[in-house]
């Protein structure tokens, strides 16, 4: 056992969709101030690892502990659970109905019971830091990819999550737009925040991750520091799956 | 001509009634297919089942006999509703069920990612279905529910089966003692006095959402 808690842990996680073992058997952690790379090829379940953190799928089998607290258990309250995960989603799922500023403020207000004026203020100063101060009365129409998903981070990011939980969130965006957000993340990852990165994008993975796991078919392969198992990996899976990924670049 | 002239001010107090009545329903109407859909889709699977079920049963019985069932039929359990009452309830209790299926067709269309984002945020089913899909799933559905409306406006002539003085009921009175169809002809202009903006309404609507607002 250590000293700390895990952030985020995983014990024999299995998901199944019917007969279909998405995830077998997957035990994770990741630390406080950890940032966890997580790859792996198409249909190898990381969106559903993820998923099954913040409980939009519901475990098949095995626990889901998110400081400490079973998720999978169903005295556990999910809404609590998670205001300290914030998520972001590869096709941004910005609300279209409200402004950039109202998308970030509405979870403070209506689930934190935050007032609407400092609401406000606090949301302008995160679209300020993910620099789009001057989009805050902007519908999410009339804002490209990037800027889409920046606000998106700062949606996620005005819940004070503990962990933030990143699924391809440059996979939808156009090559010139993907620095954008890279960047906003790696400025996170600069102010000590925790985070599972989903990502295809091996530079942000070397030169950000504290750890790089490898999944396929519903397992860890491999894990370790992104440099190991990028320039060094020990299964053959692993570097079938980096080949692959080279030869594509 | 004459007789046309003379019985339209007796029409428009008739007409008045029709408004009332369509006015009224279509406020019940509103809120019952809402909560109706609300049931329809519910992850309670009796509840689901119930909404199912009244939502075929009430489309696949004529409104007119339902008029007719809940007037007479509440009379006889000793439940005696005035006419106009027992109109809107009639009204309600059927455009309820297809305006639930229209909420429904509405709420289904938004997004699943709109309400994976919500809860991701930690607002609760209730909270992601009141600020997030229904304020999107309700201006997808003004255009149905508005045409919804004037097949209502136009159906409230059922109630004329119970007696009720609107304003077809009326002009079939005028005929009567009259003996002429012209006083049908005044019915005929009160409905079109109010169809006709109202369709350029829905289609001046559905102009500008297609434009993306
Ligand atoms: N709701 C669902 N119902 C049925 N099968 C599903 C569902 N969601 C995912 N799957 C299946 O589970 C497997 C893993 O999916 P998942 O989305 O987790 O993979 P992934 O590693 O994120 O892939 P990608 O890189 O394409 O995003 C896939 O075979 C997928 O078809
Ligand atoms: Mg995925």
């Amino acid at each position: 056992m250590k000293t700390e808690e895990a952030m985020i842990r995983t014990v024999n996680l299995v998901k199944k969709f019917g007969h279909h073992e998405v995830l077998r058997g997957i035990n994770f952690e990741v630390q406080p101030s950890e940032v966890v790379v997580i790859v792996g090829p198409s249909g190898s379940g990381k969106s559903t690892l993820l998923r099954c953190i913040n409980g939009l799928e519901h475990a098949t089998g095995g626990h889901v502990y998110v400081e400490g607290i079973d998720i999978t258990d169903h005295d556990t309250d999910i809404n609590l659970v998670r205001q300290k995960l914030g998520m972001v989603f590869q096709n941004f799922n910005l609300f279209p109905h409200l402004t950039a500023l109202g998308n970030v403020t509405l979870a403070p207000v209506k689930v934190k019971d935050m007032k609407q004026k400092d609401a406000d203020r606090r949301g302008i100063e995160l679209l300020d830091k993910v620099g789009l101060k001057e989009k805050a009365d902007s519908y999410p129409a009339h804002l490209s990819g990037g800027q889409q998903q920046r606000v998106a981070i700062a949606r996620a990011f005005a819940m004070d999550p503990d962990v933030m939980l990143f699924d391809e969130v440059t996979s939808a965006l156009d090559p010139e737009l993907v620095k954008e957000v890279l960047d906003t993340m790696k400025d996170l990852v600069r102010e000590g925040m925790t985070m599972i990165v989903v990502t295809h994008e091996m530079g942000f993975a070397k030169e950000m991750g504290d750890r790089m796991v490898f999944m396929d078919e519903g397992e860890i392969v491999e894990e370790g520091k992104p440099v190991d198992v990028f320039t060094n990996p020990r299964s053959p899976r692993t570097r079938e799956f980096f080949s692959k990924i080279l030869s594509h670049n | 001509m004459k007789i046309l002239w003379e019985s339209m001010p007796y029409l428009l107090r008739g007409m008045w009634i029709t408004i009332k009545l369509a006015v009224v329903s279509e406020v019940c109407i509103l809120i019952l297919g809402l909560l109706l859909s609300l049931v329809r889709i519910s992850r309670v699977r009796v509840f689901r089942f119930l909404a199912a079920v009244y939502i075929d049963v009430i489309r696949g019985i004529p409104l007119i006999l339902q008029i007719v069932i809940i007037y007479f039929g509440l009379g006889h359990l000793g439940l005696n509703l005035d006419r106009f009452t027992a109109g809107v309830l009639a009204l309600t209790v059927c455009y309820a069920a297809y305006e639930a299926e229209i909420f429904r067709s509405g709420i289904e269309s938004i997004d699943k990612g709109q309400m994976e984002a919500a809860r991701s945020l930690g607002m609760g089913y209730m909270k992601s279905m009141r600020y997030i899909i229904l304020p999107q799933a309700v201006r997808r559905v003004i255009p149905p529910l508005s045409n919804e409306f004037i097949a209502l406006l136009k159906d409230t002539a059922l109630v004329s089966v119970i007696a009720l003085a609107e304003v077809f009921q009326r002009g079939r009175e005028l005929m009567g003692t009259l003996a002429s169809v012209t006083p049908l002809v005044g019915v005929a202009i009160c409905y079109l006095m109010l169809t006709i903006p109202l369709m350029r309404l829905v289609q001046y609507i559905e102009k500008r959402m297609a434009r993306g607002d």
